[in-house]
């Protein structure tokens, strides 16, 4: 009984590193033609030997750091780090605060604001963007790297439905006992649910840090000179023979975002339904 | 709360009617207020409009920003043109610099909020648009020092009819048509006996698509990895020509005439015929824009032996194959030298006049292309327009465009400048004043022609290598029928909506 | 309604003298009860509405309905009206408007619950003690004044707009210096003459449908499952196994669209391989590959949205009463009961509105298809190639030609539908209804 039971088990951890394997190779794959296309020499896609290039070099990525005069990508880079760094920061800040007044407070206008929240995410977005861009021309935003900053960080409550339903999980008991010890609402979303909603701060953090990565549209919009682009926006004006810069500017984007994520894996779980005043 | 809502859309609704009913009314007095004024002041300064911006009188201390487009910056021409102009203006402070924007910035959208460039060089039919909303301002070209060298070809891309008086809105600095690329080394050893009917030491592969077929044809047969002529079919820029040879044609009353489609007009089917044969000769790569990609190193590798593409391109095609000659073993100055004697761009082979590449001793029509005029224009938003004249004067010089042609390997609109370059620039420019280069419509409509098109010549392209009984374009008729197909589509494209 | 009338009546028959003056001058009553703070906040607040509008407000509400009479013109350097931007300071200011109503209306009620507290012999609360309440009863009020005045200004002001917009004949040749106006429902009317592409509308509309369920189950499933099995006992290295996804994740969109256009190109990679085996290239996504185009569109949004689902619910998992699932495994439940009884109900309550989103997002996946294989007209399609979803069709219809008007007024009806009925599933949802199912 007991040996049978082992064999399952074993079997289990068996199927599960397999399809883990599978699926790290399928998300890797992709990416690793990426970074190996990125340090082709001969810095063409075409002289590739079935998927991979024929010779090796760093060359493409020496280039996209030294050779600045046409396509400064240093330059866009630090621009898209002070970007991300300030949208996230502030976004993730008023994204947190919202969905936890969502889920905690019950006043007159909550549900027509998740009703209202909940439609006006739903209209297609390009059509706002000239809308935008006529704001911040009023605004005098143009070619300023925080006009991004304010709207990335303005949108990123928007999406806070997501967060509340975390928060809607955290078991409220917790907050009547500290009521009870008579902490203020303050002092209990600082020194109680902050510290509870680690996992989904990584992931608002995250996601608000990776959206001015990759996103083309809005500063493509709104900064027009060369200086200010954000790496997305640069490097969809390299020229089509750039193919080796362009892989090795793309990959070079992922960078920050997985070392971001490393730093703050640790906090991705935690175990608060197992502890705290449950029961 | 639902009765509630419902209750205010109508009260919206009710409202926009209310505003359009007194938008109409207060409209109409208002309109035929504003005509009369616009009236009166272009009675008193329409006329004058030219010489009241370009007063002669030299702004100082002023710095003006300059669009320019990347191959310029990239090769180092636009640094020194900002150079030697900065040198000479110094005594007036006038000061040129990379505006360091998107060469195809939108001067519609930034221009009117104080965005653009004060000068930029963009290609006519952008440049004619601008001009048509009054974001750039027009020339006094008759008194510029270029006007009597550039042919009036190329100044009629740049006029325009506003109100009943003919402006001049850009100065063109250089011609864009589709080129021929081919290397004279991958040319068979007897060539000269062989593939030069007429001996004028001119391969026939340049000169008429018929030889190009055969030797497309020959190549691939002696090696399946070698091809002949090889181009992404889809590209309406590069394919529409071979229908403009046989009377198509993009609008109609000179490009102007939206309604009018003729891309099927007269007998645009045997371009696609000729569009199809070439195909049969490449791979599948040609349906997508495989090969418009990977021309650069492919011809540098020898598996192609010609392309088409734009002049620009040529100082690209040239680096490809430098790299590749000095990896077969040769020094970067021989390497160099041996790629510029093999690497040719020459004006486009002519087509037969039957449409039948296979036909012996055939008569040959000269191939018609699409192309462009790029030129030089001054932002209606700027401040300095004296300056900015100054500058497009100094950049059009017979000096300057002689040089862009050295670095950049363009074409110049300067009779002269082209006179000096030589060679392929003169053909260009002889295929410009005879009217085988069809400009780019500078209508806003225009846009709407790509991807009707693209549908078609990748349709064209896939028939190829479709099994016979699936192929779609068996004989002229079904091309003709497929050619109006594109029309009725850009048509309903641009008036569906209107 | 009848009897709140009658309560307001009431109300201003009771009122003293004092609570009048607020209605002249705001905060004047509260002030003259002694609460000199608050008054005198509602009096400079009332001065600065007023400088606004005078100085511009006014104006920018003519402009509003007029939307320019003055044309401009470079050439001559006149300076004309720009009707656009007449158009969105004039929703501003309307805006504006509504606010200082709304305020008047709140210094109304205070001033005559101010006069109540003092008639009962009670002190009204300092001002002090009113901005310490805004961190602990009225937190809220305090938190979410950033949140929603960002929310105004970039999302709600620009739909707003997009609406109105609808209504005007702004776009084609018709764009500034150009004067708009407004049109009143004649878009919609042109939008009836559409009907004739009716054919076309069912068939997009019917893929588009289609393509949303599909990948909004496979992304949201593949996600949800890649955590569980992340969350597994025996799988050792949850960070670096985790790190994959991350790292597709890390990549850019568009740049993982245009690399997996360019791998199932004719000169791709994958054809390479094919074609060196000797068989004949694949069209992947050519103009042909009706199904296979789709399919792969469906697989590549997979590759870019399971490792944010993922992330998602790792945190959320996390979350789970464990001891439920003790309890449960004691009884005897298997993985699947487990599953299906214990971690889906949890998950869907604590996602729904992630779930919606993602649908949404994906109804409205403009950038897939268009990068994948965008420049095609399929045969039997108006204008729009069989793997566009509406919002391409849309683009192509409208956007691409410039007719904004058309476009905001096919967005609106799009709109409308794809509104209802998510409001209708969100409404009905137990993490709308319910919401301390699990507390």
């Amino acid at each position: 009984m007991r040996k049978k039971w082992n064999a399952g088990k074993i079997l289990d951890t068996a199927i599960t590193y397999v399809i883990l394997l599978a699926v790290a190779f399928v998300f890797f794959f992709p990416c690793l033609w990426l970074i190996l296309a990125s340090f082709s020499k001969s810095g063409s896609i075409y002289s590739f030997d079935g998927f991979f290039p024929a010779q090796y070099s760093t060359a493409s990525f020496v280039k996209l750091f030294t050779d600045t005069t046409m396509y400064n990508y240093p330059k866009w880079f630090m621009n898209t780090l002070l970007i991300a760094a300030g949208s996230c920061a502030l976004g993730t800040f008023l994204t947190i605060l919202t969905a936890y007044t969502m889920s905690r407070f019950s006043f007159r206008m909550r549900k027509p604001m998740m009703k209202t929240t909940m439609v006006l995410g739903m209209f297609p977005s390009f059509m706002g963007m000239t809308v935008v861009y006529l704001l911040m021309t009023q605004f005098g935003l143009i070619n300023h790297l925080g006009g991004l900053i304010l709207i990335y960080a303005s949108g990123a409550p928007m999406g806070y439905l997501t967060q509340k339903g975390f928060f809607d999980t955290i078991p409220r008991s917790i907050d009547e006992a500290a009521k009870i010890d008579g902490a203020t609402n303050f002092q209990i979303f600082t020194k109680i649910n902050l510290p509870l909603s680690k996992p989904i701060i990584v992931y608002t953090a995250l996601t608000s840090f990776t959206w001015p990565w990759s996103d083309f549209i809005l500063p493509k919009l709104l900064l027009k000179e060369k200086n200010l682009y954000t790496v997305a926006v640069g490097l969809m004006s390299l020229d089509e023979t750039e193919f080796a810069r362009f892989a090795a500017g793309s990959v070079f984007i992922a960078v920050p975002i997985v070392i971001l994520y490393f730093c703050l894996v640790k906090n991705m779980v935690n175990g608060i339904a197992e502890g705290a005043v449950k029961g | 709360m639902k009765r509630k809502s419902i209750a205010l859309c109508m009260a919206v609704c009710l409202c926009a009617g209310i505003f359009t009913g007194c938008g109409k009314d207060g409209e109409s007095q208002e309109t035929a207020q504003k005509m009369q004024n616009e009236q009166d002041k272009q009675e008193k300064e329409q006329p004058s409009v030219v010489s009241t911006v370009f007063n002669g009188e030299l702004e100082h201390d002023v710095t003006i920003q300059v669009l320019e487009n990347d191959t310029a910056v990239s090769k180092g021409y636009f640094a020194e043109l900002i150079e030697a102009f900065n040198e000479e203006y110094a005594q007036y402070g006038i000061k040129a610099v990379d505006a360091n924007m998107d060469q195809y910035l939108d001067l519609a959208n930034d221009g009117p909020y104080g965005y653009g460039p004060d000068v930029l060089y963009q290609a006519n039919d952008i440049i004619m648009q601008y001009a048509e909303g009054k974001h750039i301002y027009p020339l006094p070209a008759e008194k510029m020092e270029c006007f009597e060298q550039i042919p009036e070809a190329a100044w009629a891309a740049y006029r325009i009819d506003l109100e009943g008086t003919a402006y001049t809105c850009g100065v063109p600095v250089n011609v864009q048509a589709p080129m021929l690329y081919y290397r004279k080394d991958l040319l068979p050893q007897d060539w000269e006996n062989v593939w030069d009917e007429n001996g004028n030491k001119i391969p026939d592969m340049a000169e008429n698509w018929n030889a190009m077929y055969a030797y497309s044809v020959s190549r691939h047969a002696e090696n399946s990895s070698q091809y002949g002529y090889m181009k992404s079919l889809f590209d309406v820029y590069f394919s529409s020509g071979f229908l403009f040879t046989y009377g198509g044609y993009i609008f109609g009353n000179n490009n102007t005439e939206p309604a009018d489609i003729g891309f099927s007009a007269g007998e645009a089917e045997k371009g696609a015929w000729v569009l199809s044969q070439l195909a049969s000769t490449m791979n599948e790569e040609c349906i997508d824009d495989s090969i418009t990609t990977n021309a650069y190193s492919k011809l540098a590798d020898g598996t192609y032996f010609a392309t088409i593409t734009t002049p620009d391109m040529y100082s690209t095609f040239l680096e490809e194959m430098i790299l590749a000659y000095e990896e077969e073993g040769l020094s970067k100055e021989e390497a160099r030298a041996k790629a510029e004697e093999n690497l040719v761009m020459t004006t486009l082979p002519a087509l037969p006049e039957s449409g039948d590449l296979t036909e012996e001793g055939a008569s040959f029509l000269a191939a018609k292309s699409m192309g462009g005029i790029n030129g030089y224009a001054v932002s209606a938003y700027t401040k300095h327009p004296n300056a900015c004249l100054a500058f497009v004067e100094f950049a059009t010089s017979y000096e300057m465009m002689v040089r862009r042609s050295e670095l950049l390997g363009v074409a110049p609109a300067r009779n002269d400048a082209a006179d000096a370059v030589g060679g392929t620039s003169q053909l260009l420019y002889n295929n410009l004043e005879a009217g085988n280069i069809v400009l780019m419509p500078s209508i806003k409509e225009v846009s709407q022609i790509w991807t009707p098109g693209e549908t078609f010549f990748i349709d064209l392209a896939k028939d190829a290598f479709r099994p016979e009984e699936e192929k779609k374009y068996t004989d002229l008729d079904a091309m003709k029928k497929g050619l109006e197909g594109v029309d009725q589509q850009i048509y309903d494209a641009i008036f569906t909506l209107k | 309604m009848k009897e709140k009338w009658s309560r307001f009546i009431l109300a201003v028959r009771d009122s003293s003298w004092k609570v009048k003056l607020s209605a002249a001058v705001m905060g004047g009553g509260q002030f003259l009860y002694g609460s000199y703070g608050k008054g005198i906040s509602y009096f400079l607040l009332e001065i600065v509405i007023i400088a606004y509008m005078a100085l511009r407000g006014v104006k920018d509400i003519q402009g509003f309905f007029t939307l320019g009479t003055q044309k401009g013109d470079a050439w001559l350097g006149t300076v004309g009206d720009n009707s656009v931007i007449m158009l969105l300071m004039g929703i501003f200011a309307w805006i504006v408007l509504a606010a200082f109503l709304y305020l008047y209306q709140l210094n109304l009620k205070d001033a005559y619950h101010t006069q109540k507290i003092i008639e009962n012999g009670k002190r009204p609360l300092s001002f002090r003690e009113e901005l310490a309440q805004l961190l602990d009863k009225k937190f809220y009020i305090t938190v979410l004044i950033l949140p929603v005045l960002g929310v105004c200004v970039f999302n709600v002001l620009p739909i707003v707009f997009m609406i109105l917009i609808a209504f005007t004949n702004y776009g084609g040749d018709i764009v500034p210096p150009e004067l708009v106006d407004w049109v009143g429902v004649a878009n919609f009317e042109k939008l009836i003459a559409l009907s004739q592409f009716a054919p076309t509308f069912f068939k997009i509309l019917g893929w588009n449908l289609l393509w949303a369920v599909v990948s909004t189950v496979l992304n949201y499933f593949l996600g949800l499952g890649l955590a569980l099995l992340l969350d597994k006992e025996c799988v050792k290295g949850k960070a670096f196994w985790r790190a994959f996804p991350v790292l597709a994740y890390a990549i850019p969109g568009f740049i993982t669209l245009l690399a997996f256009k360019f791998m199932f190109s004719y000169g791709g990679p994958i054809n390479q391989i094919i074609t060196a085996g000797g068989n004949t290239a694949i069209g992947f996504l050519d103009l042909d590959a009706k199904w296979m185009a789709r399919g792969i569109g469906v697989l590549v949004n997979c590759w870019i949205s399971v490792p944010s689902i993922m992330l998602l619910a790792t945190g959320h998992l996390s979350n789970r009463d464990m001891s439920l699932y003790e309890a449960a495994r004691i009884d005897g439940a298997g993985r699947w009961k487990q599953f299906q009884k214990l971690t889906m109900p949890f998950m869907l309550f604590a996602t729904t509105p992630v779930l919606l989103s993602q649908f949404i997002g994906n109804f409205n996946n403009f950038g897939i298809f268009y990068f994948l294989r965008g420049g095609l007209y399929v045969d039997g399609y108006f204008l729009a190639s069989d793997t566009d979803l509406l919002i391409n069709w849309l683009y192509n219809l409208s956007i691409d030609n410039n007719y904004y008007c058309i476009g905001a007024a096919i967005s609106l009806v799009i709109f409308m539908i794809t509104s209802l009925i998510s409001l209708i599933i969100y409404v009905k949802s137990p993490s709308y209804r319910e919401e301390d199912t699990f507390q």
